[in-house]
């Protein structure tokens, strides 16, 4: 071995072979590292070691008895053998002792096929059993919640189910009851199991002791198609399995990767996957004839949309030539549509459905960017989640803000409805819907009138702090209690508590600075947090939770009308002619129409992609869409939107396609198609590709990686991104090529916390933006103008 | 019925102590001994007294360990060095854990002191917190003891009126807080790290140790745990000094024990004698021999986790070794007699029974072997075993002893493994005869 024996390592051997593990490690852990099984039940390694199966027994030389690997923390010199008979017959006990209350149902068993005590018993147990007396019966199954269904007779009370619930979610539900053989996993009738990480329980269960509701009967596990991606349904990108049966998704499976999910899958992700398996779902193109839309060939209607827009954009000129992008699709489809419109069309007249932030600006701090990470949340002193209700829109960052209270943090709930998260807070606020802006300048009014400001960027910003101060001056806790109906004191307390914290992060949801006082929501947390020195180290930061999947790689790709990707102003002229160069076009300087703008009537011709902008209009606004000359709308399902549409174009839900998303911490992570697409649908890319060669445009791309390849070249934020450089486990934008690896597959390197360095060197490292920083970072709305 | 002390002494018979010298219990007999006058009057709290005003705790915690003394509960650990064990600083605060969870099937000498001396046991507490450096006890009353528990908690709240619990105690400056707990009724919980956990209000698991309670114990500080009796000696250890305690007892075995006499002998009771007294003279001077004039059977010298002696163990003494030394252990001290008419399958059955309720359930081994040991059992008493359920048995023992997560497991296997080594023919005839060879259900061939 060349790696060298160092203080912070231990050095053993198992079966004879020498490892190296960190100091406190488990000798599970060693073994594992040979490559050595060693078989465990209750032991998790998310969770405490507990001891109770007694399935991992090792002989230590020097201990007289058998020890538990999992709870066995290695020493040096330890000498440890997994193979001699006492272990041997220790472990075979012990699986005896598993099966002769364990019915023999395998055959009808959810889990069977994927089950630890099959898989052990074959690998280490006995091959009969010695057991012929009376095995102990309870009715089969009993549901312990709307989703999951309980077989006592399966369990091993190995009691992962129950530390799950009380020790990761920290949250009533499952536990164990009675005792001794009569031990069951239970709820308490009083405290319902309703947590939204339930399923997390199915997937620990070594047995099919816990098995969902939507997977009874269902499959053998063996007839699963199984395929590592990334969730597609909120904006926390957790990796994920995708277990596919012939042509329907049965469920996901988490894909651990510590930095987003730490291994874990919310309720929604594993179980709601009933939009890619419907029967609703389209599959034919359909144009409008005779004031029907009627089933048509894809040529037919590529080329009616291709020839129409055209027509258009020469009749009217491209400004009468619009399209609304999507915050679902990868982007890989995003940046094509974008790349369509700019460079096909010749128009800015793109944008999507988002939260209002301040415009970019060169050398300002991009205030949508969560300038921390999830992980990071680990290690804050303090977090403020204000206006936002990430247990049910972000799962897994609330599941993360638990494990950062465990860890010692200080959570402050500051929201107008009650949150799951209020029974572990050390601050519970409350305040009137709609006033979300308010409550943060009250924050910043506080912290610059009572003179709380703190760290170096503060400390250089005289002026600038001043400014600031006199712009919340009349914003005081007590005049916002008036308005927001929030107890000032509490709400001074708070701001007191945030300045003078370790390391704070503020997390507000993208949503948020849609209300009416949110226009500055966005600039004002960013300033609180500069002011504050909650800025540029992990365990602070700030930053918007976003609303969908791919809400934050719209805005990168530049689904915006003032910005191409990367957020490099479309009135940058270099920039311009940069990427104008790569796309063999020449791009307009102005600045398009905004979403608000298209759909109030500003162009003649919409080309909506995966979105569905009648959900956001009034009934009465709902008549603009019958009004555009030509409407285009791609997506899987006839929405409200589609239904008004001239051509319908049918699109297929992420499991279907290769890409990726950028998910709210900015990280950058594969999504691979897990299953065949659905007969007579297309990838959004693909379809854009058959449009753009309708266009006459010499589009080329075979594959979405190559997209993903062209991104990386193009977009600075994405330095060096593609398929194979972004790996299982994706990286933190700004991302810049890394090394390759022995084997030569490139790599990129990300980052996990932002800093306003960065900024100030222009987080554009190619200097394709232009962004010189020459005036150095400011606070986000004295350099920004609002969208 | 009536809660009084007077009413338990006459309606028990429980206490039948005997003439021997007698240091921990020597003022049982004397009416009201529960309340504080009458404790004070006989000499109560001067040990606290002394100590406070003339041992430093250092020096007390020497003294407990010069004399020798070793833990009450069963494991027989020497007091002082167990409490030796306490870090000398740490960043939380330390505690003391005094286990009244009395639950061992056999034993009941910690109940007679709670229930007829409760002062004894407050006065021990308070010695231990002071020689420990403890500032708040604990006492955890095992939950079914209702009496003794209300009892405990009287004598704490005297104490507490008189001065000698709270602030600056009896002017020495030593502070103490005791909270009497009552468990709700698990075995378990007198295992002391299940115990700590039912005193944080957790369900009753045992603990993984490392780390051990002296270091990470009861809500995470430094913790003692110490048996009832055992706190209950350290009066006396005070009053006479240990060099006078030691003068009682054996070479290893130092001091005097209270036995508990059951099982089928004329005067079952609590009998408080110098360890290394000879089983005989329990059995035969104190408990009057065996019921009836029966032949002695067999003998389980330490409650019911222990493995069997037969009647020609009686001249061992009763002390650590010699006990150790006869094949079994002197345990919590409680001595159960069985005469001749026992059937042995049935005794055994029946201590099964109870480790099967009582496993708490956590590991594999105690929670599923238990409950197939009870079945075997079960049909090898009822005339229907085969054999070779003697060597299941034997084996299904052997998976549990040594493999369980708490010493419970390995108790529950003690009577089996035991019984069939000294009773391998008793088991044998109820496979061959389909039925009992002693007692209502004994079958001839």
């Amino acid at each position: 071995m060349a790696e060298q024996p160092r203080e912070d390592l231990v050095n053993l051997t198992i079966d004879g072979r020498p490892v190296s593990v960190p100091k406190g490690s488990l000798i599970w852990a060693a073994a594992r590292k040979l490559g050595i099984e060693i078989p465990i039940y209750c032991y998790h390694p998310k969770m405490e070691p507990l001891g109770a199966c007694r399935m991992c027994f090792v002989a230590v030389e020097k201990m007289p008895k058998l020890a538990t690997a999992c709870t066995t923390v290695v020493t040096e010199g330890m000498v440890v053998r997994t193979d001699t008979p006492a272990v041997k017959k220790g472990r075979q006990g012990t699986l005896e002792f598993l099966l002769i209350n364990h019915p023999l149902d395998c055959p009808v068993c959810d889990k069977g096929g994927e089950c630890d005590l099959q898989d052990f018993t074959l690998r280490h147990g006995p091959g009969g059993s010695r057991f012929d007396v009376s095995k102990r019966h309870f009715a089969k199954p009993i549901p312990v919640s709307e989703q999951i269904l309980l077989d006592r007779e399966r369990c091993i009370a190995c009691q992962r189910c129950a530390r799950f619930c009380q020790s990761v979610a920290m949250e009533d539900g499952l536990a164990m009851q009675e005792r001794g053989f009569r031990t069951e996993v239970g709820v308490d009738p009083a405290a319902p199991f309703d947590s939204i990480f339930s399923g997390n329980v199915v997937e620990m269960c070594p047995v099919g002791a816990l098995t969902a509701k939507s997977y009874r009967f269902v499959s053998r596990p063996w007839e699963l198609k199984k395929t590592g991606s990334v969730c597609g349904l909120c904006s926390v990108g957790c990796n994920v399995r995708v277990d596919v049966r012939v042509d329907k998704v049965l469920r996901q499976y988490s894909r651990p990767n510590d930095d987003v999910d730490d291994g874990w899958l919310c309720d929604r992700g594993r179980w709601e996957l009933d939009a890619i398996n419907s029967q609703e779902r389209l599959r034919t193109p359909l144009i409008r004839k005779d004031g029907l839309l009627q089933p048509a060939s894809w040529d037919e209607a590529m080329r009616l949309v291709a020839g129409r827009l055209r027509e258009i954009a020469e009749r009217d000129g491209p400004g009468a030539v619009g399209g609304i992008g999507s915050t679902h699709t990868t982007n890989e489809e995003a940046y094509l549509f974008q790349k369509l419109l700019r460079a096909g069309l010749g128009t800015n007249n793109v944008d999507h459905h988002h939260g209002r932030f301040p415009a970019a600006a060169p050398g300002a701090v991009l205030p949508w960017a969560w300038t921390d990470s999830i992980a990071g949340l680990e290690r804050a002193s303090d977090i403020l989640i204000l206006g936002a209700d990430p247990y049910h829109r972000q799962p897994i960052v609330d599941l993360r803000i638990r494990k950062a209270i465990r860890a010692g943090a200080r959570v402050h709930i500051v929201t107008p409805e009650p949150n799951r998260l209020d029974r572990l807070a050390a601050t519970v606020l409350r305040y009137t819907p709609g006033h979300t802006g308010e409550i943060a300048r009250a924050l910043l009014n506080v912290v610059t009138a009572e003179g709380l400001t703190r760290g170096e960027f503060a400390a250089q910003r005289a002026a600038t702090v001043e400014a600031r101060r006199a712009s919340v001056a009349n914003d005081t806790p007590e005049q916002v209690a008036e308005t927001a109906g929030i107890e000032s004191a509490a709400l001074r307390a708070l701001a007191r508590d945030l300045a003078g914290a370790e390391a704070a992060v503020i997390l507000y949801d993208e949503m948020a600075t849609r209300e009416p006082s949110g226009a500055t929501l966005a600039a004002d947390l960013l300033d609180l947090a500069l002011l504050t020195g909650n800025f540029g180290r992990p365990g602070a930061g700030v930053g918007p939770l976003m609303e969908d999947n791919n809400s934050l790689g719209a805005r990168d790709m530049g689904l915006l009308p003032d910005t191409l990707p990367g957020y490099r102003l479309v009135a940058d002229q270099d920039a311009r002619a940069a990427l104008g160069a790569v796309w063999g076009a020449t791009l307009v300087g102005e600045p398009g129409q905004t979403y608000e703008e298209m759909l109030g009537g500003g162009v003649k011709a919409l080309y909506v992609l995966g979105a569905d902008p009648a959900r956001h209009l009034a009934d009465a606004q709902l008549t603009h869409l019958n009004g555009f000359e030509f409407l285009v709308v791609q997506d899987m399902f006839l929405t409200e939107t589609a239904r008004r549409a001239d051509v319908v174009l049918p699109a297929v839900a992420y499991t279907e396609k290769d890409g990726s998303f950028t998910n709210t911490e900015r990280r950058v992570q594969r999504v691979r198609q897990a299953m065949q697409p659905l007969p007579g649908a297309k990838a959004d890319w693909e379809i854009l590709v058959g449009v753009a060669r309708a266009l006459g445009l010499s589009w080329r791309y075979l594959t979405p990686a190559e997209i993903l390849s062209e991104i990386g070249r193009t977009v600075p934020l994405y330095a060096g991104a593609s398929r194979r450089a972004l790996g299982e486990l994706g990286a933190c934008w700004p991302l810049s090529p890394g090394a390759r690896t022995p084997e030569g597959r490139p790599t990129v390197s990300g980052s996990p916390f932002l800093t306003w360095e960065m900024f100030e060197r222009g987080v554009a490292p190619s200097g394709v933006s232009g962004a010189t920083g020459a005036a150095g970072p400011e606070l986000a709305v004295a350099r920004g103008r609002e969208e | 019925m009536a809660d009084t002390l007077d009413t338990v002494i006459t309606e028990g018979k429980a206490l039948p102590l005997g003439p021997y010298p007698r240091i921990v219990t020597k003022d049982f007999e004397v009416p009201g001994i529960d309340r504080i006058e009458v404790y004070r009057q006989h000499g109560g709290y001067a040990a606290l007294a002394k100590a406070l005003r003339d041992i430093p705790p250092d020096t007390l915690a020497e003294e407990v360990k010069k004399s020798g003394l070793r833990g009450r509960g069963g494991a027989g650990f020497a007091t002082g060095v167990k409490w030796g064990f306490l870090p000398k600083t740490a960043p939380k605060p330390r505690y003391l854990a005094v286990n009244c969870d009395e639950s061992e099937p056999g034993t009941f000498k910690d109940r007679m002191i709670m229930e007829v001396s409760p002062h004894l046991l407050v006065e021990g507490t308070i010695l231990a917190a002071y020689a420990t450096h403890v500032h708040h006890a604990f006492i955890y009353v095992r939950g079914e003891l209702a009496f003794a528990g209300r009892q405990v908690e009287r004598a704490v709240r005297e104490a507490y009126d008189a001065g000698l619990i709270g602030k600056d105690i009896l002017g020495s400056g030593f502070d103490l807080d005791v909270t009497v707990a009552r468990g709700a009724g698990a075995y378990i919980c007198g295992e002391e790290s299940a115990l700590m956990e039912s005193l944080e209000g957790k369900r009753g698991y045992p603990r993984l140790k490392p780390p051990f309670p002296a270091v990470v114990g009861l809500y995470g500080g430094p913790t003692v745990i110490n048996n009832a009796e055992t706190v209950s000696t350290l009066p006396a250890i005070v009053t006479l000094g240990a060099d006078a305690y030691t003068a009682y007892g054996t070479e290893k075995s130092k001091g005097t024990r209270i036995f508990c006499l059951s099982g089928h002998v004329e005067r079952p009771g609590n009998y408080e004698l110098p360890l290394g007294t000879p089983m005989r003279v329990l059995i035969e001077d104190f408990g009057g021999g065996v019921r009836g004039g029966k032949r002695l059977k067999a003998i389980i010298p330490g409650g019911s986790s222990t493995p069997f002696l037969l009647p020609e163990h009686l001249d061992t003494p009763l002390d650590f070794e010699s006990v150790a030394a006869a094949g079994s252990m002197l345990g919590s001290g409680g001595v159960i007699v069985l005469d001749e008419d026992t059937c042995i399958v049935a005794a055994v059955l029946r201590m099964s029974e109870f480790y099967r309720d009582e496993s708490c359930g956590k590991c594999t081994p105690c929670r599923e072997g238990t409950f197939w040991l009870v079945q075997l059992l079960e049909r090898l008493e009822h005339g229907e075993g085969k054999a070779s359920d003697l060597d299941l048995l034997n084996d299904i023992c052997d998976n549990i002893a040594g493999k369980v997560f708490c010493p419970l497991g390995d108790a529950a296997t003690s009577s089996i493994v035991s019984s069939i080594k000294l009773f391998r023919d008793e088991y044998l005839h109820h496979v061959r005869a389909h039925g009992c060879l002693v007692g209502p259900g004994a079958r001839k061939h």
